[in-house]
């Protein structure tokens, strides 16, 4: 009897304390390793193409795009719709669900095409970071204008 | 489970006890419990999204393939007693790091998810093993692994002792009720107890002879339906008793009023029978034997309505005996000299023993032994007179058959004739009785028994001083 109470006190006991537990599940995995970043350029058909720039690093949103602004390079028959010479410096805030981008040019220094390479560029780098594919972008130019509010989307990236 | 309460209000007592304990104890392991649990996951997943966030964080500035250098940064972002492997490549830190099981590098490696593992070992510390691999992401949300793995391992002491403080807590809690728990069973037990104790207390009162003794039932439980029924039972056996009692004092009136009654026709029949005696001498011999006959039947019937009313006077309890102080020896004397058993008796009595007695009564007690031990008894017949400071016996022996065993216990009782062949005898069957009667009146006894020669053996034991010595 005494041995049998002596047990229900110790199950007690021992059931109030930090118990082994087998594997569990806890979501998914960090990521955001990449040989490099992921660049849209706009190909001789006119079509967006990515390009991977290998960089050893995946890096942040900010030097994903400031790189887009550096251009294509000399050794590629892709070609950049973003007029050249603008300062490789853009700001990126992000805010849930939207990716702001303070680019350095107007309006008149990129074409639509230009456009989605930056949002693709930006996006690309979001996701590769673990960022969620629903994510929208807005890029704001340098002069107001109505394309500033607009909420894009890569057509690359669904 | 060798000892076992004994009394209601132990087991009450401990039954109360056990089961708001046990009661308490549950609602206290199962609070405590589910409280722990939610701690444990809330700790747990705490640890792992710190664990994932930081190797998220640092992860995009990482060189990849990485060399060492990289995986000592992703190590020591992810915090101490971390393991970070590529390949063949290893980055450690902190020596518990070979807690991790090989059952979660499997898992980490197949699912290519993260995967935790609580562990505790064998000097009881909980530990928590996370395990994750890096996963490379292409931009359109493709997830390949990248063949990194980080395992950290995180100490999950402080939990245990959170738990073991609700568990403390849940503890005294539980010891709080045990004090209220026994002040309701002393009551609850008070309630029962003073009931069955009412009871005792009638049930003694009826041993002792209260016959009128009655409990109070209170409320309407089993309890006092027992009351009610002991109750019941105590005013049957009252009333039986009552009647009992006096049919017994209607017989004993009865008897009573007719020897009263039959006392004056006989005493007018006593003067007709002592002129008959007379004059019987004067008749012939037949009507001179019928005269006899009559006369001493006669007289018999005196001696039997007389000691008829002796008996009635003693059942009345109006007998009273008048004392004063007696020379036993010379009254036993004197009752023998009186009816000329003188030279029929040996006795041996000291002179100068004094005792506080009714000389008639004492006259009577004598005469009735003697009576009975020359009549029934043979010869020799004895009279012995013994004292001593407080008590006088007188012994009267026979050198006869003695008493069968049988007729011991009976000699005492009214009418009671040992041989049923020998009713005519002259005695009235009441002489003993009588005897016993008067012996107790005085606070004294009398005793039947046998001598060791075989002969029957009466003693008479009276106080010196009173009834009161």
């Amino acid at each position: 009897m005494r041995r049998i109470w002596l047990a229900v006190v110790l199950v007690l006991l021992a059931g109030c304390g930090v118990q082994p537990s087998g594997l569990a599940d806890a979501g998914d995995a960090p990521t955001g390793v990449a040989p490099g970043v992921t660049l849209y350029f706009v190909d001789p058909d006119g079509r967006l193409v990515p390009q991977l720039r290998p960089t050893d690093r995946l890096g942040t949103v900010t030097e994903a795009t400031s790189l887009l602004l550096t251009g294509v390079g000399s050794d590629s028959e892709l070609h950049s719709e973003i007029a050249a010479g603008a300062p490789p410096r853009v700001v990126v805030t992000t805010e849930p669900g939207v990716i702001h981008l303070m680019v350095p040019l107007t309006i008149h220094d990129v074409t639509p095409l230009g456009i989605d390479q930056l949002v693709c560029t930006a996006l690309g780098a979001h996701v590769q970071g673990g960022g969620s594919r629903s994510t929208r972008v807005r890029i704001d130019f340098v002069q107001p204008t109505r394309e500033s509010d607009v909420r894009r989307t890569c057509p690359l990236i669904r | 489970m060798t000892w076992r309460p004994r009394g209601l209000r132990a087991r009450l007592l401990v039954a109360f006890v056990l089961v708001t304990v046990l009661g308490a104890a549950a609602a206290a392991w199962s609070s405590a419990g589910s409280a722990s649990r939610a701690l444990v996951d809330s700790t747990q997943r705490r640890l792992t999204e710190t664990v994932a966030d930081q190797v998220a964080a640092v992860a995009p500035q990482l060189t990849y393939p990485p060399d060492q250098a990289a995986l000592d940064r992703l190590r020591a972002a992810a915090g101490p007693n971390t393991l970070v492997t590529y390949r063949d490549l290893r980055s450690v830190d902190g020596a518990d790091t070979g807690l991790v099981t090989e059952e979660l590098r499997g898992a980490v490696r197949d699912r290519g998810r993260l995967v935790t593992q609580r562990i505790v070992t064998e000097d009881d510390t909980p530990w928590l093993l996370v395990g994750t691999p890096v996963v490379a992401t292409s931009p359109d949300g493709a997830r390949t692994p990248s063949g990194i793995e980080v395992y950290a391992v995180r100490d999950l002491s402080e939990v245990e002792e959170r738990i073991d403080g609700l568990t403390e807590s849940a503890i005294g809690t539980a010891a709080l009720a045990l004090p209220l728990a026994v002040l309701l069973a002393l009551l609850a037990a008070r309630g029962v107890l003073r009931p069955v104790r009412d009871l005792r207390d009638t049930a003694r009162r009826l041993t002792a002879g209260d016959l009128g003794a009655r409990s109070e039932p209170q409320g309407a439980d089993e309890l006092a339906e027992l009351t009610v029924t002991v109750n019941e039972m105590a005013a049957s056996l009252q009333a039986s008793m009552a009647t009992m009692s006096r049919m017994q004092a209607d017989a004993r009136r009865f008897a009573a009023d007719v020897s009263h009654e039959l006392r004056t026709p006989l005493a007018t029949l006593t003067a007709v029978m002592e002129v008959l005696e007379t004059a019987a001498d004067g008749m012939d011999a037949d009507a001179n034997e019928s005269a006899r006959l009559a006369i001493t039947e006669t007289r018999r019937l005196v001696r039997l309505v007389e000691d008829l009313m002796e008996v009635s006077r003693f059942d009345a309890g109006t007998a009273r005996p008048r004392v004063e102080d007696v020379d036993v020896a010379a009254a036993v004397r004197d009752c023998l000299r009186a009816r000329g058993w003188l030279d029929r008796v040996e006795l041996a009595a000291p002179a100068g023993i004094v005792a506080l007695a009714d000389r008639r009564r004492l006259d009577v007690i004598v005469a009735n032994l003697v009576g009975n031990a020359l009549r029934h008894g043979g010869p020799p017949v004895r009279v012995r007179v013994l004292a001593d400071r407080e008590q006088v016996w007188v012994e009267v022996t026979d050198g006869g058959p003695g008493l069968p065993e049988e007729v011991l216990p009976h000699v005492f009782d009214r009418f009671y004739k040992a041989d049923a062949a020998r009713t005519r005898t002259p005695g009235s069957g009441l002489g003993l009785a009588i005897a016993l009667e008067n012996a107790r009146l005085h606070g004294g006894d009398l005793t039947a028994g046998n001598a060791e020669g075989g002969g029957a053996r009466f003693v008479l034991r009276l106080p010196r001083h009173g009834e009161d010595a």
